[in-house]
């Protein structure tokens, strides 16, 4: 049935587990922001990701994956959501700081799939992420004026973990899977280095230092390739149920 | 700082005000502009600052000033 080669459907559920997580997030702190065009800024993501998730899953039930567990029908553990995502306590700063580098790794991942019958679905995912990303390094900009400290230290957390997202370092051109099936065009490490470079030059001219982040996690020898993380961390059982929608599916429309 | 919000559906169209956001950054404005007013497909949005604007009739009266 499977057509993609076999890391292929790991790595595209990362990705999509990863998205589910991040419209849960966008949803949840929707409200919370500090003003209505970011409250409404969270709210557009927050839809949009959704749609991406439901594009994804039709892709992934087409490489036999379970409808009912891409759906959320799982233990947390099954998730392989970046760790960023596992809960975002704290203020709008730290909100921010944890969702931005995620929602950036997960759309690199994405433009480097080397895919004819994706090149549509990326395109279009393209053509949302590009306001989220927009978004995300704008708002970056005016918290690191504003709260340069909350910045730094959640981005110390949170880099490494988008980093373990896209792939370990020692995953270069003659050692990822993905890239030696034909399924990417890059190897993580060009993606990781592309991802450093960039929020590097991002915050340059501001308060926020990243030379504690820690660019070379994980060590490969602690990367779960199927979860695409280094932690045995998880969702709560509540993201879950929410997520799922086990509590309302008396109501589903079928 | 406030912005102005400005739009059009289909090109040749004129341009009209839509609304305002209020942003820290032009590159903030523009994707609250976005966000706030994604309702059609535009051909064109467009954010002006407010104090880019230059007013032409307003709070003050234009009068000619006649130097002695």
């Amino acid at each position: 049935m499977s057509d993609w080669p076999e890391p292929a459907v790991d790595y595209v559920q990362a990705i999509t587990d990863t998205k589910i997580l991040l419209g849960q997030r966008y949803a949840q702190w929707s409200l919370a922001g500090p003003s209505l065009e970011d409250d409404i800024g969270g709210a557009s993501a927050a839809q949009e990701e959704i749609g991406h998730v439901r594009q994804l899953v039709r892709e992934l039930e087409g490489q036999g994956r379970d409808p009912d567990w891409l759906n959320g029908d799982r233990e947390p553990e099954e998730f392989a959501n970046a760790a960023s995502l596992d809960r975002i306590d704290g203020n709008w700063a730290e909100y921010l700081a944890s969702i931005a580098p995620t929602d950036r790794a997960a759309w690199y991942m994405l433009d480097a799939i080397d895919r004819d019958d994706l090149d549509g679905l990326i395109t279009k995912i393209g053509e949302d992420e590009y306001f989220h990303l927009e978004y995300h390094d704008a708002r970056l900009e005016t918290l690191a004026d504003e709260d340069p400290e909350t910045i730094q230290a959640t981005l110390e957390e949170t880099l490494p973990q988008a980093l373990a997202l896209i792939g370990p370092a020692a995953h270069d051109e003659s050692a990822d899977p993905l890239y030696d099936a034909g399924f990417t065009d890059r190897p993580a490490a060009e993606l990781r280095e592309a991802f450093a470079e960039h929020y590097r030059e991002l915050f340059a001219d501001t308060d926020v230092s990243l030379e504690a982040v820690d660019w070379d996690a994980p060590p490969i020898g602690e990367w779960d390739e199927t979860r695409r993380r280094a932690d045995a961390g998880a969702i709560a059982e509540a993201d879950v149920t929410q997520i799922s929608g086990k509590q309302n599916e008396l109501f589903a429309m079928n | 700082m406030k912005y102005e919000v400005f739009a059009r559906v289909n090109q040749g169209d004129d341009t009209i005000h839509i609304g305002n956001v209020t942003a820290q950054s032009d590159r903030l404005a523009k994707v609250y502009a976005r966000n706030t007013f994604n309702e059609e497909d535009w051909d064109r949005l467009a954010v002006v600052r407010e104090d880019h604007l230059l007013d032409v009739e307003g709070e003050a009266k234009p009068t000619v000033e006649v130097s002695a």
